[in-house]
């Protein structure tokens, strides 16, 4: 996918978890992003390491600071509890018009993920993030203890028993992922 | 008596101090290499001064990565439980202490000559400076002086700090490296983030300070012995979470913002100099003209006995007798670098044209290689990249908060970009009133539109 397409996807992304609620800073961007990709099927093309909060797109990262160099997205401090929240900036709004066959395609899926991470904070998507990525890694054949114990491995702060419920939450998701992909 | 600490001094961190074991390494084929590879390529031809050399800047990453070792790991300073249980116990800080020193001392030994950032065509598919990085630590020859380090020091715990997370995953992929490193600890990760990270990496600390002093510039200053002791290890509570970072407590926010400007000024004044970037097109040029004359696959060699044989003098020697007779390979670009000719610049990426069309600079590139030929118009760009300067901050009433939310000077830096369209001298009268000319249709015709379902040019 160019560019611009990934562009307009973003835009949508932060709009749509921003109208449920999020506080979209950049972990939320992140974690959305990866499950978008990766469980709803957008073809966005980021690489996810094993990083900060869970997966971690640097390409993506890099994509956000030069939307933000273009004036498509901004950050802003709304709350003064938490760290900066990204929207979208003066930009976005001709990017989006001029691509509306794309967000007509991708809109099912982003709606899907905007539902499910929307009201999430950053300590559950670290979970729930690293559990599907887990689940990639080792396959999703494998049994959800084992894959706890792995995302526990891999994240300490996180217990066995949350592992287990975030790898049980996600193995459900996409099971309803895979079903609207396929409407 | 043998010496055992030995003193090198420096005009930055005025004596860098290695013990007899890191010397073994000071002093390795690898190390010594980067005597001869300039810190900032070209840049001499534009700052006369900046001729100091990958080797002083690895002495001093390392001296950095030292300091702030010490004080993140300092027993008072990890206050927060979550930190305290992820910081080794004392036996093994001191391995991993000697891990961080080595790992910041070797993370440039893979440098191309010049340091030149061209490797997607310079190397072959797959490599990349970083990766011949990997090559050299691993290297029996580097192997041997691990091992009788003490305690002896495992080669795979030097490259999960010395690279950088996506490349290490790149390298397992590609069979270069055991999966064991696709995922690393909190606390390497930490340790990785203070070498090569965004905002407190002392790769950056160190390049930004040197850099400035040796290009004759004011910007790149800082308080970084304020910086250095204020910097912490602390949890993301301001993001609701207990993952680690490494953040500053807020009597150093000011050096912190003092550090993030200086990034800002020397990328755009210094490191993005319009000159500067042109002599490398003109050095990437004569590069790859010189290495098909040399090499079948017309790349730099990956082997390390090759890479390490290889150094900008050898380049040099190459331009200056390139440079004497036009049927020599790469003449003409190694005849701009010795008389000082480089092409000028004719465009470069501005917001009031990225507001009509992102992709400007390169629909400016497209046409001008139409109307005076792809062999008279060179393009160099650098999107915008990295981490914005968000990184926690431990107030005074000990609560940890973004940093954005402190500090409105951080949240008002903007990313570094450049985008540039070069044509030779020759050229450039004309080509300066053919693109005032022609601009406005140049830059909307390369729009893409999609309407509905469709896409049109």
């Amino acid at each position: 996918m160019d560019r611009p397409r990934r562009d307009v996807i973003l835009i949508r992304l932060i709009e749509a978890l921003r109208e449920r609620g999020s506080w979209c800073g950049a972990t939320h961007v992140q974690k959305a992003m990866f499950f978008l990709q990766e469980m709803a099927g957008a073809d966005t093309g980021f690489e996810f390491t094993p990083y900060k909060h869970g997966p971690f797109g640097f390409d993506l990262q890099d994509e956000l600071t030069a939307m933000r160099a273009d004036e498509l997205v901004a950050l802003q401090v709304q709350n003064p509890e938490y760290g900066p929240s990204l929207v979208p900036a003066a930009a976005a709004n001709s990017l989006k018009q001029r691509f509306p066959k794309t967000l007509r395609k991708h809109e099912p899926l982003i709606e899907f993920v905007a539902e499910k991470l929307g009201d999430k904070k950053v300590v559950e998507l670290e979970r729930l993030a690293t559990a599907l990525y887990v689940s990639q890694e080792v396959g999703v054949g494998t049994d959800a203890s084992t894959r706890a114990e792995r995302v526990h491995a891999m994240k300490p702060h996180i217990s066995v028993g949350q592992a287990l419920e975030a790898v049980r939450t996600v193995d459900d998701w996409r099971r309803e992922a895979t079903k609207l992909k396929s409407e | 008596m043998r010496k055992r600490t030995h003193e090198i001094r420096d005009p930055i961190h005025t004596f860098i101090r290695v013990d007899s074991d890191e010397r073994e390494a000071v002093d390795s084929r690898a190390v010594q290499r980067l005597r001869h590879i300039q810190q900032l390529g070209m840049s001499h031809l534009v700052y006369p001064g900046a001729t100091h050399k990958r080797f002083e800047h690895s002495l001093g990453v390392m001296e950095l990565a030292g300091r702030v070792f010490d004080v993140i790991t300092r027993l008072e300073n990890v206050r927060h439980e979550s930190v305290r249980q992820m910081v080794p116990a004392d036996d093994k800080l001191h391995y991993w202490r000697r891990v961080l020193r080595m790992a910041a001392l070797f993370h440039d030994v893979g440098h191309l000559p010049f340091s030149h950032a061209a490797e997607r065509e310079l190397l072959p598919s797959g490599w990349d400076h970083e990766r011949l990085t990997v090559e050299i630590i691993r290297s029996q020859e580097m192997v041997k002086v691990w091992e009788a380090m003490t305690p002896p020091l495992r080669w795979l715990d030097i490259v999960k700090l010395a690279v950088e997370p996506e490349k290490r995953k790149r390298y397992v992929e590609a069979g270069a490296l055991p999966p064991e490193v696709k995922s690393i600890t909190d606390w390497e990760t930490i340790l990785n983030e203070l070498i090569v990270g965004d905002a407190f990496g002392v790769d950056r600390m160190d390049y930004l300070l040197r850099d400035s002093h040796h290009a004759g510039v004011a910007y790149g200053r800082f308080d970084h012995y304020r910086l250095i002791d204020t910097l912490r290890i602390l949890p993301k509570e301001h993001e609701e979470s207990q993952e680690p970072a490494l953040g500053v407590e807020e009597g150093g926010l000011h050096s912190a913002e003092a550090l993030l400007l200086a990034r800002y000024f020397m990328y755009t004044q210094v490191y993005f100099h319009p000159v500067r970037k042109v002599y490398d097109v003109h050095l990437k040029d004569f590069l790859a003209m010189w290495l098909k004359a040399q090499h079948e696959d017309g790349k730099f060699p990956t082997a390390v006995n090759d890479h390490l044989d290889l150094t900008d003098n050898e380049v040099m020697a190459a331009i200056l007798k390139a440079a004497r007779e036009p049927k020599n390979a790469g003449y003409d670009a190694a005849r701009r670098i010795v008389e000082h000719d480089h092409f000028h610049l004719l465009y470069k990426r501005n917001p009031t044209d990225a507001g009509v069309n992102r992709a400007a600079a390169e629909a400016v590139y497209e046409a001008a290689c139409e109307r005076f030929g792809s062999d008279n118009v060179r393009r160099d760009e650098r999107p915008a990249e990295g981490e914005g300067p968000n990184f926690p901050v431990l107030t005074g009433d000990q609560r940890v908060e973004s940093s954005l939310r402190i500090s409105d000077v951080l949240l008002k830096i903007p990313p570094a970009s450049f985008d540039f369209v070069f044509v030779p001298g020759s050229l450039f009268e004309d080509a300066e009133k053919w693109l005032r000319d022609e601009k406005p249709k140049i830059i909307q015709s390369k729009e893409t539109e999609e309407t509905d379902g469709s896409t049109t040019p």
